[in-house]
């Protein structure tokens, strides 16, 4: 309301020179004689302008129709893609958005420009403005660039994945036939299907307690290696260190067929076992739920745990071990100090990572994939027992090519997934009291 | 009283000792194990006896890097060399710069920012992988290593998290010395903060740089000449009997990631407790 | 066969479940011409595209297999093609990319080859979104000594049209391998009970059983016929010995999933007394995988899989030749020898393998026919056409077949190349190998066959007390529920 206020006074209160600014980008600038600034400004609208007359349109009206054009390989006659339309559909709004803000952005300038000569001072210098990017707009220029990487690459495929699952693009209706939109079919289809429902909770269920106890295991192992090298009595940590950085250096995909083969009916383990006398044992077998389970949360920790002894050093490495001293003086013994200012400590600057962690468990496709994957079950619908919900979208929608399906189920586990992260995050200490662990 | 803490310094040392000899043998096992067998004259992983091979030789070394007419490793390795140097260049600058200013500097748009980033981070990225291919098509990227460094290095910033939680943790105080002193953002943060933050720089140079080496679903995608291929990617593509190169191919991508880590690990410990804070 | 067992790719899913090998078709060779296919007044497509006039100076991708790029046929291929067609500038050079690249993903951006040799399911479901070529293949020198069988694995209608994509070059379909050497030294007296030189163990499979059963009990570590149960594409062929099938309607019919058809329920029971005989290997992927190198060490007597891995386990077997002292010439020549590929044995119809008396039913298994097929978004397709013309000639398939040991599908070169093609021919032309489907929907029927497969296998090592598969009915019960499963797979979310 208030930023309504503020610009409908600066409307009325500029000039016409601001208003040119509105028209011809950088027009005002240059007008008060920082024309640096305008020229780069009018710059960016011109190749805008040039790149929407010669896609930006097309890919527009192409983002609303997704193609009309059927192609035909055998005829040789070209047709419109329907995903590639909407993909640059998408580019273009960001485009349109990115545009905007740096259209605001040039009226503020100009407006700003005008009232500093009104108060009878010069315009600032192009060159103290660029000096000011790198000092109090610092943020700006830091941005600038990594902001526009995170847009492209991320948020576009993001959004085309939203949008994908209001079409019914997938199955036999993909490329060169031609996608329409369909609404929410694709949802009132998963809701009408009685047999998802059980399957999913008790995937769901099952991927809560996987998630929570594989990070809080990682996490612990994690932590508790790293305390125990940093101990003093340890040697040659660098030494120590080695063996989980190489644990850690060899790919994460390898470890796990590894692993696989390591318990499968002919592997090593079943080998000792039947040289022992004894008869195989199917760990990650179709009956094997439990253990199959338990192996998953263990060879997940061993792939994860480096990683997270490597940050946890690191943070350890930044206390303040005053006050370690001070609480030794005052007759704390170590799992006191453990408790009351390590254990704070950690959580605070890892909030985040453990977040991260727990989303990156939540949606971990790799190890029941490897381990063992290709299995229904019979309760299950398209699933097994060891199976998480990013598994089980695969069965459903990848296997099959489904991917409208398959988007609408991905929203709806990022939904759930976002709404606890969100909830905990914006709790946590991290987020709101910044600075105050110093 | 000075025996007994002396006697309990002791055990404790050597407990401390059998526990970290315990641990480090379960992360070294497989590793072993797959250095193991990537020395094993049989191609098949299971003409091994229990873990281990019956015979040994160096022969697969020696055919995964001069075999190249099936698989050339060489190639692909210096592939993933480049890849993983580019990215790791390009993403750890990014992505200090993007937690450097997350975490100093206030302005409208952050805690929204800090949000979105976060939840951007949770989506399934299966159909995401559509997403990119075709986006990479249109600009050309496709079968281009620089299409990779520029996937990898743009999404690095999205784990600025990690790095700012770490600034957070260097006072305030210093910065605001030197700005009484006189210098700027910028010189603040090359000067003082960088230097601080070695430990993680070197976990952001490390993680970034061995990503590369483990990823297949991304090069997959866009890298589709076989003279292109990326380690992770190559070695998938083995046949199923060839498992002793395999694993030797495997072995090999350990090298440079170990070798960065050696490198970098004097920065591992910096200490903050030097001073810069007393009183 | 070769699986990939791991793809997270979008496309590769698709692909890697599906790739089994598919030979040529084949029918009488020689002898009685067989008639031409109805040719679907469809020539004009074909003809408007491939008008005959060959571009020059053009070079054109060709994507083969692994196997074959490895054992240097592709090399001679290439240096012959490109030898015949210098005048015109045509060359023809490795494609250099994935076997199991996904055409219809890569081809319509310009990554994907020219020419490509594939199984007949995945070019026909290329042909389905008309990412491949229609053939004017009545124009090819191959196409007389093609039967109709084979071609047929190339026939889609699209559009109320009936083309062909592909041209077949060989058939896949499983062989009984097993090793010659480790028969039982006085096996003509004791195991050739109808006396016609031939082992009884190679001809039948309760003789195969009871031989798997004497060599372990001779020695602990040894074993006879030995295969993983959950390799779908093996285990489904003792389904359709007795009854089952795919899809209803000659693989149509996707609603009818004949899986627990007819009387399948009798082929799970042979499987699952052929699995007493093994160990717990069989339930998980180790034996698809081990097969070669215990071949090679003689720890198991036979197995079955498909004929384009017949070098590799000749070169298994020579190793371990060499290693008892031979030279590498010699150790090949015995390993030749003394590897033997045939056809499958037979069954008996109560499906009880301890039944001497029963009669005998052929055994069916799951096969296909590989072939080449032509890109849509390639810029050369005359070119490509006269190199797949090429390839497909007598000369260059017999040399495909000595290098490789294929089963051709031309009938002049099936029968030059020896027993097995002719063997794998009669097989086909019998209707004893079932072609894969080439609708997409094929692709869901691994996971819950594997399923159902590897609870087989598990229950032969189960105690008493939890066995579920105890009789017929409750492995038709079995079969019903896999089939049940397909078809939510399929269509569910149609």
């Amino acid at each position: 309301m208030e930023k309504w206020n503020g610009f409908c006074e600066a409307a009325k209160n500029s000039s016409w020179k601001v208003k040119l600014s509105a028209v011809v980008m950088g027009g005002g600038q240059l007008l008060y004689g920082c024309w640096q600034k305008g020229l780069v400004y009018l710059l960016v609208e011109l190749s805008v302008l040039y790149y929407f007359i010669t896609r930006g349109i097309s890919d527009l009206v192409g983002f609303f129709t997704l193609g009309t054009q059927k192609a035909d390989p055998w005829t040789g006659t070209a047709g419109d893609n329907s995903v590639v339309m909407l993909l640059m559909g998408i580019f273009a709004w960001i485009v349109i958005a990115v545009f905007l803000c740096i259209y605001v952005s040039n009226l503020k300038d100009a407006y700003a420009i005008e009232r500093r000569v009104k108060a009878g001072e010069q315009p600032i210098s192009f060159k103290a403005e660029l000096a000011q990017l790198l000092d109090r707009k610092f943020y700006i220029t830091a941005l600038a660039l990594p902001v526009l990487g995170v847009c492209v690459f991320h948020i576009l495929p993001i959004v085309f994945m939203i949008l994908i699952a209001f079409t019914n693009y997938g199955g036999s209706i993909v490329p060169p036939e031609l996608v329409d939109w369909v609404g929410f079919q694709n949802f009132a289809q998963l809701t009408t299907l009685s047999r998802f429902a059980p399957t999913f909770f008790r995937i769901l269920g099952w991927n809560v307690v996987w998630a929570v106890l594989s990070t809080g295991l990682n996490y612990f192992a994690g932590l508790g290696l790293a305390l125990l090298l940093n101990k003093d009595c340890v040697r040659g940590k660098a030494f120590w260190r080695l063996f989980p950085i190489l644990a850690y250096a060899i790919p994460g995909f390898i470890t796990l067929l590894g692993f696989k083969f390591m318990f499968s009916y002919g592997g090593p383990i079943n080998q000792i076992i039947r040289d022992l006398g004894g008869t195989a044992i199917g760990f990650l077998d179709l009956d094997a739920k439990w253990s199959a389970r338990l192996i998953g949360l263990f060879v997940n920790c061993w792939i994860s745990v480096p990683s997270i002894m490597l940050l946890a050093t690191g943070h350890l490495s930044n206390r303040d071990m005053t006050i370690y001293e001070s609480a030794r003086i005052d007759g704390a013994n170590r799992w006191h100090q453990f408790k009351s200012l390590t254990l704070p400590y950690m959580i605070f600057t890892t909030t985040p990572v453990i977040l991260s962690q727990f989303v990156g468990n939540f949606n971990n496709f790799g190890i029941f994939y490897f381990l063992r994957g290709g299995l229904y079950m019979d309760n299950y619908f398209l699933a097994s027992d060891t199976d998480l919900l990013i598994n089980w979208l695969y069965n459903l929608s990848i296997d099959n090519n489904y991917y409208s399906i398959g988007a609408a189920i991905s929203l709806v586990i990022f939904l759930i997934t976002s709404t606890i992260s969100l909830a905990v995050y914006v709790r946590s200490a991290a987020f709101r009291e910044e600075d105050t662990f110093q | 009283m000075k025996q007994n803490r002396k006697a309990g310094r002791v055990v404790d040392s050597v407990i401390t000792h059998i526990v970290l000899i315990v641990v480090c043998f379960i992360f070294f096992f497989p590793c072993l194990w797959l250095i193991l067998a990537s020395f094993s004259k049989s191609g098949s992983i299971y003409s091994f006896r229990g873990f281990f091979p019956t015979e040994f030789s160096l022969d697969t070394f020696k055919k995964l890097f001069t075999d190249t007419t099936m698989y050339n490793y060489p190639k692909w390795f210096l592939n993933t060399l480049v890849i993983a140097l580019g990215s790791c260049v390009l993403g750890s600058f990014l992505t200090v710069l993007t937690a450097y200013t997350m975490s100093r500097f206030d302005f409208k748009s952050r805690k929204t920012m800090m949000k979105t980033t976060m939840i951007l981070g949770m989506f399934p990225s299966f159909m995401g992988m559509t997403a990119v291919y075709l986006l990479m098509t249109q600009f050309g990227l496709i079968n281009r290593l620089w299409g990779l460094i520029l996937i990898y290095s743009a999404g690095a910033p999205m784990g600025y998290l990690t790095q700012k939680g770490y600034f957070d943790t260097i006072p305030k105080a210093i910065d605001e010395a030197a700005k009484v002193d006189g210098a700027t953002n910028f010189q603040i943060f090359r000067k003082i903060n960088l230097p601080l933050s070695k430990p993680m720089l070197v976990y952001t140079a490390l993680t970034s740089f061995a990503w590369p080496w483990s990823d297949f679903i991304l090069p997959k995608l866009l890298l589709k000449e076989k003279d292109l291929y990326t380690v992770a990617v190559g070695l998938m593509s083995l046949d199923e009997t060839e498992f002793a190169r395999f694993a030797a191919g495997s072995v090999f991508i350990a090298v440079p990631i170990v070798v960065l880590y050696f490198s970098l690990v004097k920065n591992m410990i910096s200490g903050m407790s030097v001073g810069a804070v007393k009183g | 066969m070769k699986r990939k067992w791991l793809s997270l790719m979008l496309a590769l899913a698709m692909v890697t479940s599906l790739l089994s090998g598919c030979g040529g078709g084949n029918s009488e060779s020689g002898g009685t011409g067989e008639q031409s296919p109805d040719a679907a007044p469809s020539s004009t497509v074909q003809n408007t595209i491939f008008n005959g006039e060959l571009e020059q100076n053009i070079t054109i991708r060709v994507l083969e297999n692994d196997t074959v790029i490895a054992k240097g046929y592709f090399a001679e291929l290439i240096d012959a093609f490109n030898e015949a067609y210098a005048d015109y500038g045509i060359v023809a050079v490795d494609a250099n990319m994935d076997q199991y690249l996904d055409l219809a993903n890569d081809g319509p951006y310009g990554y994907g080859p020219d020419v490509l040799y594939q199984a007949n399911d995945i070019i026909m479901q290329y042909a389905e979104g008309k990412h491949v070529y229609p053939l004017p293949i009545e124009q090819l020198e191959c196409y007389d000594q093609i039967p109709q069988s084979a071609w047929d694995a190339y026939a889609a209608t699209i559009e109320g049209t009936e083309y062909y994509c592909g041209v077949p070059v060989n058939i896949q379909a499983p062989m009984l391998y097993y090793r010659k050497d480790l028969l039982p030294e006085n096996w003509e007296s004791e195991w050739d009970q109808d006396g016609d030189g031939v082992p009884d163990m190679t001809q039948r499979w309760s003789d195969l059983l009871a031989f798997s059963q004497a060599r372990h009990e001779g020695d602990k570590n040894l074993y006879g016929y030995m295969k993983s149960l959950d390799d779908v594409y093996f285990s489904s062929g003792f389904l359709f010995s007795y009854g089952a099938y795919i899809f209803g309607n000659n693989n149509r019919d996707t609603e009818d999933i004949g899986f627990a058809a007819g009387e399948a329920e009798k082929g799970a029971w042979v499987l699952s007394q052929l699995a007493s005989a093994m160990n717990e290997d069989c339930i998980d992927s180790t034996i698809t995988t081990n097969a070669y190198s215990r071949m090679a060490d003689g720890t198991y007597f036979a197995t079955i899989t498909t004929p384009d891995v017949y070098s590799t386990f000749i070169d298994e077997l020579t190793k371990t030749y060499m290693g008892e002292g031979l030279d590498q010439a010699a150790a090949e020549e015995k390993a030749v020898e003394n590897l033997v590929m045939t056809g499958l044995p037979k069954l008996p119809e109560s499906g009880d393998l301890s039944d001497e008396s029963a009669g005998l039913i052929d055994s069916k298994a799951m096969g296909g026919i590989n072939g080449y097929a032509i890109s849509a978004y390639t810029q050369y397709p005359n070119a490509c056409l006269a190199f797949v013309e090429f390839a497909t000639g007598y000369d260059m398939i017999m040399k495909r077949s000595e290098m490789l040991g294929i089963a051709p599908a031309r009938a002049d070169a099936a029968q030059a190349a020896g027993e097995t093609s002719q063997q794998l021919f009669d097989r086909l032309e019998q209707g004893n190998i079932i072609i894969m489907p080439s609708v997409k929907a094929v692709g869901q029927i691994w996971t819950p066959g594997q399923t159902f497969f590897i609870d087989l296998a598990k229950d032969v090592f189960r105690p008493e007390s939890e066995k579920k598969y105890t009789d017929l009915s409750a492995m038709k019960q079995g079969l019903e529920e896999m089939s049940q499963q397909i078809y939510d797979a399929i269509h569910t979310l149609n």
